[in-house]
Parts: C-alpha cells; sequence; structure tokens
C-alpha cells in the first residue's frame, strides 16, 4: 500500500508565502482607507470631537499611553477570567446533561431558554448585586460566553458515529468510560470552535459591563472620553479594545492548534 | 417458504453438525413493526469461514448484528459456544468488524489496535496493551505503521487497524459486516487475501455479511444467501475449492460454476411473488 510520509518544511515554506500573498491585498486596504481618512478629515475640516483624523488618534494614544496601558490591562484581567470561567462552567454543564439523562432533560431545556434573554440588558442588575469591582464583569462575560461552549461541545459529545458506541458496548464499556474516553475527546474540535466564538463574546461582556459601571478598564475610558468630547480618545480606546479582541481570538486558535493536533484543519490560505 | 439446500461436497446438512461454535434457532425479529428476520435456522461450525450475502435490506447485517449481541431477537435462541451472544461478548469471544473502521483520530495505529482490549481487560498495564496491539498489527500486516494516526493511513490501512483491534481481544469468532464495502477494487481483492491468511493463522470462526459473490466465493466455506421481506435464509452452498486459495481461484471452473449457481440463487429469492 502506498503512503507518502508527511514532512512539514516545505509545507511551512509554502504556507508563509501563501499567507503573505493572501495577507497582503488586505493590508494595502486597510493603509488605503487610513490615507483616505487623513485626506477627507483634512480637506473638509471636519470637527475632531466629530471624526479625529487618525494622526490625532496617534496622538491621543502617545499622550494619554500610561493610562491607557493601565485600562487596558483591568480589561485584558478581566476577559481572560471571565473567558476562563465561561468555558469550564460551558463544559461542565455540557458533561452533566450528557452523563445524566434526568439532569440534562431539565437542564437543556433550561439553557436554551436563557440564551434569548438579551443578556447585555442583565448588565445594571449585576452591578446592583456585585458591586463596580471585577465579579460583575465575570458574571456578565460567563451569562454571554458560556453558550456557545456548551452547544458546541455538546454537538461534539452527541456525533460519536453509533458502530463505535456498539463496539464499545460489546466489550462491557460503562457510561462514564464512553464518555471521557471517546465523547470527550471526539468533541474537542467542536469545543475548540465554542471556545473561539466565547473568546469574542468575552470581550464584549467586559466592554459592555464596563459601560454599565466601572471606575477603570478602556469602556470606562470610552464613556468618560466621550462625555468629554475627547473623540480621538474614544477612537484610541477603541483601537486598544479591537486588538485585545484579536489577541483573544489569536491565543484561542493557538489552544485550538495544541489541543488538537488531530484534527482537520480548515485553513484560509 | 422454501428452502433450498444444496451442497457441493455431500456433507450432512450443516445444523446437525456437532462441532457448530454458533447456533441460531428459529430466529425473528421484529422492527418499527416490520418483520426484519423470519425464522432464521443457522449453524457455524467451529473455525469455519461463513459468508451472508443477500440484496440490501435482507436483514444480514440484523442478523449479524443479533450474532453479536447487538440486536434481541424478538423470538428464537441464539447459542455463541452455549453463551448468549451478550455473555460471550462480555467474555471476549466476539471481535466485531463493520463497513467504518471507526478508528479514534487522536489515537495512533497500535493505541486504537488495543484500544476495546484495554476496557474489556483492566487488568493489562499500559506496556502489555502496546505490545498487544503491536502483535495484532505484524498480524494484518501493518508492523511499521504503528505509531501513524487514522489520518496518515489509507483506507485499506485503516480497515486492517479496524481487524487488529478485533482480534487483539482474541475472540472466538470474527463477525464482520461488509469491511471492504467502502474499498476500490483492488485494495478489496489484497484485503481478502490478507484475511484468508489471517484466518488460516489464527484460526478463528468468520462470519461475513457481503454484497458481492465473487467474495463471499473467493473467501468462505459455507455462503448462505438471503432474501427480502421478509428476511429470510432462502438457500446455502458449500464452497469445495480447496485452501489455501489464492486470486487465481476466481478463473477455476469451479468457481465459475459456483458464481452461476449462486446467482440463480439470490435472483430466484427476488422474484416477485417470492415474497408473500
Amino acid at each position: 500500500m502506498s503512503d507518502q510520509p508527511i514532512t512539514s518544511e516545505p509545507r511551512l515554506a509554502s504556507s508563509f508565502a501563501a499567507a503573505t500573498s493572501s495577507w497582503l491585498p488586505a493590508v494595502i486596504l486597510l493603509l488605503g482607507t487610513i490615507v483616505a481618512w487623513e485626506a477627507i478629515v483634512r480637506i473638509f475640516a471636519i470637527s475632531s470631537f466629530i471624526i479625529p483624523a487618525p494622526s490625532e488618534i496617534g496622538r491621543s494614544l502617545v499622550a494619554q499611553w500610561g493610562t491607557l496601558m493601565q485600562a487596558t490591562l483591568v480589561t485584558a484581567a478581566e476577559i481572560l477570567l471571565g473567558f476562563v470561567v465561561s468555558v469550564v462552567v460551558g463544559v461542565a454543564i455540557a458533561l452533566v446533561i450528557v452523563r445524566f439523562d434526568w439532569l440534562g432533560r431539565a437542564l437543556y431545556p433550561l439553557v436554551v431558554l436563557f440564551q434569548n434573554v438579551p443578556k447585555v440588558a442583565l448588565a445594571p442588575i449585576f452591578i446592583l448585586w456585585f458591586g463596580y469591582g471585577l465579579a460583575p464583569k465575570i458574571g456578565l462575560i460567563l451569562v454571554i460566553a458560556f453558550f456557545p461552549v456548551t452547544l458546541s461541545m455538546l454537538a461534539g459529545m452527541q456525533s460519536v458515529d453509533r458502530s463505535l458506541l456498539s463496539l464499545m458496548n460489546s466489550v462491557g464499556a460503562s457510561r462514564t468510560q464512553i464518555l471521557f474516553r471517546i465523547r470527550v475527546p471526539h468533541s474537542l474540535p467542536n469545543l475548540m470552535a465554542g471556545t473561539k466564538i466565547a473568546a469574542t463574546l468575552s470581550v464584549i461582556g467586559a466592554i459592555v459591563g464596563e459601560f454599565a459601571g466601572a471606575s477603570d478598564g478602556l469602556g470606562y475610558v470610552i464613556q468618560f472620553a466621550s462625555t468629554q468630547l475627547d473623540t480621538a480618545l474614544v477612537f484610541a480606546a477603541l483601537l486598544l479594545v479591537s486588538v485585545l479582541g484579536i489577541a483573544f481570538y489569536y491565543a484561542a486558535e493557538i489552544l485550538e492548534r495544541i489541543v488538537v493536533p488531530w484534527a482537520p484543519k480548515f485553513s484560509h490560505a | 417458504m422454501r428452502i433450498d439446500t444444496i451442497r457441493a461436497d455431500g456433507g450432512k446438512p450443516a445444523h446437525i453438525r456437532h462441532d457448530d461454535l454458533i447456533s441460531v434457532k428459529g430466529v425473528s425479529v421484529v422492527y418499527a413493526r416490520q418483520l426484519v428476520l423470519q425464522n432464521i435456522d443457522l449453524s457455524v461450525p467451529k473455525g469455519s469461514f461463513v459468508s451472508l450475502i443477500g440484496p440490501s435490506g435482507c436483514g444480514k447485517s440484523t442478523l449479524l448484528k443479533v450474532l453479536a449481541g447487538l440486536v434481541e431477537p424478538t423470538s428464537g435462541s441464539v447459542s455463541i459456544g452455549g453463551l448468549s451472544p451478550v455473555e460471550a461478548a462480555r467474555k471476549r469471544m466476539i471481535g466485531v468488524v463493520f463497513q467504518d473502521a471507526n478508528l479514534l483520530p487522536w489515537k495512533n495505529a497500535v493505541d486504537n489496535a488495543s484500544m476495546l482490549l484495554s476496557i474489556a481487560d483492566k487488568s493489562l498495564s499500559r506496556a502489555e496493551l502496546r505490545a498487544r496491539g503491536q502483535e495484532m498489527l505484524e498480524l494484518v500486516g501493518l508492523g511499521d505503521a504503528a505509531h501513524k494516526r487514522p489520518n496518515e493511513l489509507s483506507g485499506g490501512m485503516r480497515q486492517r487497524v479496524a481487524i487488529a483491534r478485533a482480534l487483539a481481544l482474541d475472540p472466538a469468532v470474527l463477525l464482520m459486516d461488509e469491511p471492504f464495502g467502502a474499498l476500490d477494487a483492488i485494495t478489496r481483492d489484497s484485503m481478502g487475501q490478507s484475511l484468508l491468511e489471517i484466518w488460516q493463522r489464527t484460526g478463528k470462526t468468520i462470519v461475513l455479511v457481503t454484497h458481492s459473490i465473487d467474495e463471499a466465493i473467493h473467501l468462505s466455506r459455507h455462503v448462505h444467501a438471503l432474501g427480502i421481506k421478509p428476511g429470510r435464509i432462502t438457500g446455502s452452498i458449500d464452497i469445495g475449492l480447496p485452501y489455501p486459495r489464492d486470486l487465481a481461484v476466481t478463473e477455476d471452473p469451479e468457481f465459475v460454476r459456483l458464481v452461476v449457481q449462486l446467482r440463480t440463487m439470490l435472483r430466484a429469492s427476488h422474484q416477485p411473488g417470492d415474497a408473500s
């Protein structure tokens, strides 16, 4: 039987080349947009509290660097903690639903029902309950981000082939054995996809939490700066929020490659 | 219902043999108010190679699942070495291979080969499991692919690992449900040949479900034809061709005669009016 050895070196080199050529158009478009933005603001002399020019945003970023970095750290900590709690709780709920029939039948409809509650609207209540610190942000991220984790892991655990389960049953495997030796590892590619969604939602949860009531963090900076009509600072903070979002997304993607190196990869390159 | 038993070697009818490992008596299966299998009588002598052949929907896979203890018959009895199929499976007497290899993508070939054994026998250490897995991979001709993951193996190689996984239990019976059904013709031939070699080296009793007339005659000692609506055994043929057989046997005049005979038998059970 023919079977080529799988070498990684040439693939790595070619994927780097492919990545550069696929990124290049996006980078050109981005730079073009920034240049056009700057030009339009200057030509039409648009007031900086309506639309600040990119150069002004840059100046604000440098001038307020210390404050912004401190706020970024606060928000990053909220996102990271909220994300971890969401994944842990999301996985636990999925395991309970699959392992215990009765509990699962009780829990699953409630989880789906809860998904339809506009959770952003819970932010003021969380502030009321937990105060202005870290706790209400973690709570808000949890209610926003656990659902894709639970749902994706459930889908993965329930899509195990029936004949594989037959084989396991034929040698007398227990339900717990089937759960941890087959269903859980089988669900990891799905779980990782859900985790990436949760990473993005965690950023939203943190900012919404800070909007509802905070004395620190990038969401607080955005709100405070907009009341001062310092739109350049609003944009500077927005830029940092976006960088955080991208960083967390790619961190989740790297985690995926470490956890499920055997899963089929869907590459954009 | 007419049971047409034609024997090439003029031996005793199968159901009165004393060295039967598997004995099925009057088994019927009703599923979703449909009679899937009707009054099946079947004996499989110890160490024999038996094929079940028939059109789609004849219940041949259901019959195999009954033997594996995965489907409970509605009536009738099944004995595997004097035990019920479920008891026999718990005593590791039954190895099953399906059309899909169903390997675990996160485990390499050797760990896949010992996966079921690790559940069936919890006393074995990791090293013992590995050794057993390696031994079985060598038996199926994959000794040097032990550390490859399923996505690095071809379809035929994956199916070989699935056979190794079943054999690792050291079962008395190997039940195979269209194991080569998803493979191309050339791979299929070489898999059949390997299966014959494995059978002769291990002395296992093999029950193979197939829809290939050539495959059934090439490999087995006894072939049972099944008809549809309801699923029942419509005829049996003993294949007298001597072992060891290789692919050249397919050009033997006796092989050609048996193909015609089996095809005629299958066609008869397909005719309108035959199903009542």
